[in-house]
């Protein structure tokens, strides 16, 4: 049984500006997973909307929650209704897209999310599993293309072998490391850890000292 | 990490642990935080809840942007004041308290999801509803939402707490399940008799739709809490009395998986069937958005 629902807060929580935990919080949770991975402000997004996600965004604030969590914007922030104007005001450009079909990673509450700007391009992959808690299945980030199980939280580090054996010694007495993974490209690798627990503040900024580019969703 | 229905109250059993305790001890070695940081973090989602349960009755109350929904928590509350309730003072306060929350959802306020924002009065409905019927304090009231918590954990992780994949009853059923499992704990019953009341709440709700007009949480959503914190507080005087379900919570929370997957696409928060088929329905859509979807 896949565990997704790890803490009594993802169930008593989160505090959030309503309507629907799906699709509103969870909504900001993949706008807010797609901007840890891209790591700077976008020019341009795109929102693809797939089955519910499609038919129901504009009830159901699905547009506003998920531009604000690419804004980098909490579920409670005050600003989350009006993140559409905000990222306009900012020159972004953004388009909504309903498509037609199923879902390419296979759940009714999917939003796939491109973010570019002058220097890089990224494509996050995610659905919205109930209470505003998500899974993200597909990232495509520096060539390299992920494929995680889903369940948060997940650790992304870029590196050689020294860094995945600094990683796994430093989250050995963190959590339990529940899958792992490597991608190659031609200019490098990168492992993917799929954690036990979500990390503390702490625990995060203590791991990012030695992996810069780390990303942890 | 409880896996199950019967884990949970065996655990409370032999350990002679209120489940609250035992989910208090799991998120503490989960989430590598104090007892003081977790019992911090559940204070302030009751207060977010108790806001709204405030918010949505206080004045005039509270409306939606579209319309659709709005101002009858204020309504109920003045209905109460003629003493003059058909099913008692306990059960429309609980219901004013659920209706208020979720109206102040629709109007995109701050809620705390519990376990979804369309399920989200069920169990602030119950909890401060119970706070007057058994002069809770505000540790009792933390401590129901920990029970609550941990019996919609194994909900979550068996089966689902989305409309779009399981249909209203496993967004307002599981927040029944929950609330009437920790109203039975708070009012001095066994974990058994929890795992009864929350198998008879789920059993009672189980095929209910997710079937939102205009795809907004509002028509029925709001109105279902309601059902929600009545089923809730009447499964649980059942389990009090002694009722069973019979039908074990465990296997009771697998059929609404099966059911929930076995639901039409349009039945799963497409705003595709049931009432959001309805003519009236397509009307407020139309008038809403310029348009209406095809409908199924």
């Amino acid at each position: 049984m896949t565990v997704n629902y790890k803490s009594v807060f993802d169930i008593i929580g989160p505090i959030m500006i309503g309507p629907s935990s799906s699709h509103t919080a969870g909504a900001c949770a993949i706008g807010r997973a797609a901007n840890s991975i891209f790591k700077d402000k976008p020019t341009e997004i795109v929102i693809h909307y797939y089955e519910s996600f499609a038919q129901t965004h504009k009830g159901h604030g699905t547009d506003y929650a998920i531009i604000s969590g690419v804004l980098g914007f909490d579920p409670d922030d005050s600003r989350v209704p009006y993140a559409i104007g905000l990222a306009r005001d900012q020159g972004i450009t953004i388009t909504f897209i309903e498509e037609p079909g199923d879902s390419p990673i296979n759940h009714p509450n999917t939003a796939i999310v491109d973010l570019k700007n002058e220097t890089k391009k990224v494509t996050v992959a995610g659905c919205s599993i109930g209470g505003g808690t998500i899974e993200i299945r597909e990232i495509k980030m520096d060539g390299f293309d992920i494929k995680p199980k889903g369940p948060l939280p997940i650790l992304l580090v870029q590196g050689g072998e020294n860094d995945h054996q600094n990683v796994t010694k430093q989250l050995a007495d963190l959590t339990k490391v529940n899958d792992q993974q490597r991608y190659q490209t031609a200019r490098g690798n990168l492992y993917e850890y799929d954690l036990d627990r979500r990390l503390k503040h702490d625990e995060i900024t203590k791991l990012a000292e030695n992996h810069t580019t780390m990303v942890y969703l | 990490m409880y896996m199950s229905i019967a884990e949970l109250v065996s655990a409370s059993m032999t350990q002679h642990q209120p489940v609250y305790e035992l989910m208090i001890e799991q998120e503490m070695a989960t989430s590598n935080c104090t007892r003081a940081e977790v019992w911090h973090t559940m204070g302030r989602n009751l207060d977010v809840m108790e806001a709204a349960v405030k918010k949505g009755a206080a004045g005039d109350g509270v409306y939606s942007t579209t319309g659709l929904t709005g101002g009858e928590a204020v309504l109920l509350k003045k209905y109460r004041q003629t003493g003059h309730t058909l099913s008692g003072d306990v059960m429309m306060q609980a219901v004013q308290n659920a209706i208020s929350t979720n109206e102040v959802n629709a109007a995109m306020g701050v809620v705390c999801a519990t376990p979804t924002a369309g399920s989200t009065g069920t169990l602030p409905g119950v909890v401060f509803a119970l706070k007057d019927r058994l002069d809770l304090t505000r540790d009792q009231m933390i401590q129901f939402l920990f029970t609550a918590g941990a019996y919609g954990m194994v909900i979550a992780n068996n089966a689902s707490i989305a409309g779009a994949t399981g249909g209203c009853q496993a967004e307002v059923g599981s927040a029944s399940a929950m609330g009437a499992a920790a109203a039975v704990e708070v009012a001095g019953g066994t974990a058994e008799q929890s795992s009864e009341a929350l198998a008879m709440a789920i059993s009672n709700l189980l095929g209910l739709v997710c079937d939102p007009v205009a795809g907004l949480v509002e028509l029925p959503c709001v109105k279902r809490n309601a059902i929600g914190v009545g089923n809730a507080l009447i499964a649980a005087d059942m389990a009090l009395a002694g009722c069973t379900n019979k039908i074990p919570a465990d296997e009771v929370i697998m059929a609404m998986d099966k059911v929930g997957k076995g639901l039409p696409r349009a039945l799963r928060e497409t705003g595709l069937g049931g009432l959001a088929a309805t003519p009236t329905a397509i009307r407020m859509e139309e008038k809403i958005f310029g348009k209406a979807q095809a409908k199924a």
